[in-house]
């Protein structure tokens, strides 16, 4: 497994982590938080965003320090075409996302439940980029 | 579907030029060696100017190192 395939999967883990408990817990409904402009989520969006930081500098360092030089070569075009294959997925997640929460959710949702929603699609974005990355060089291997 | 696809001979290149490794290919014209083993594998096509600088790295016409057979569906690398 490459290098950067390694760091896909540790940022795919880290959200997973971070994010997926934060979502299951906002999911469950709008609860104590509602209406704006209460700060108690931005808090605990802020604590799941530090834990995913703390989980994604430990990962970098034990993979930095792991992997030897020569196996964390520059990018070359094979790189840049997968990285930009991934970032154009994720584009029309975040589009498709920012759409529905701009213009269609202030009609039958307020406050957090707006917020969060931005929220899950920056995340899914994030995780369709990452998922693309890993699944391209899982492809591309050589068996 | 569009039918025809690339094969290539760098493994026989590589072969035939002191046993050159990929990693070795990779160096010369600054690709990984991942990236020369998909290319191999025929799971990657490079850009126009890295099969260039791999045909001058053998020595040899670009078409002695990739051919394109319109008929063809699947990839055939030798």
């Amino acid at each position: 497994m490459s290098y950067r395939e390694k760091i896909a999967w540790l940022s795919l883990i880290a959200m997973a982590i971070a994010y997926g408990p934060y979502f299951m817990f906002v999911a469950r409904g709008p609860g104590p938080f509602e209406p704006l402009p209460h700060l108690h989520p931005l808090g605990l969006f802020a604590l799941v965003s530090i834990v995913r930081m703390l989980i994604l500098g430990a990962g970098y360092l034990y993979l930095r320090l792991g992997s030897p030089r020569e196996e964390r070569p520059p990018l070359d075009e094979r790189d840049r075409a997968i990285e930009h294959r991934s970032l154009s997925a994720a584009y029309y997640v975040l589009i498709a996302g920012m759409i529905l929460v701009g213009c269609f959710m202030p009609f039958s949702s307020t406050g957090w439940t707006i917020v969060n929603a931005a929220i899950f699609w920056i995340v899914a974005a994030e995780v369709i980029h990452y998922s693309v990355v890993v699944a391209s060089y899982r492809v591309q291997a050589s068996s | 579907m569009m039918q025809g696809s690339i094969s290539n001979r760098i493994r026989t290149l590589r072969f035939m030029n002191s046993e050159m490794s990929q990693a070795e290919l990779g160096q010369r014209i600054g690709l990984t060696r991942q990236t020369i083993a998909a290319i191999e594998a025929g799971k990657y096509s490079p850009s126009l100017e890295a099969a260039f600088r791999i045909a001058q790295v053998f020595n040899v016409p670009l078409g002695e190192v990739f051919q394109w057979d319109p008929k063809a569906t699947a990839l055939t690398v030798s």
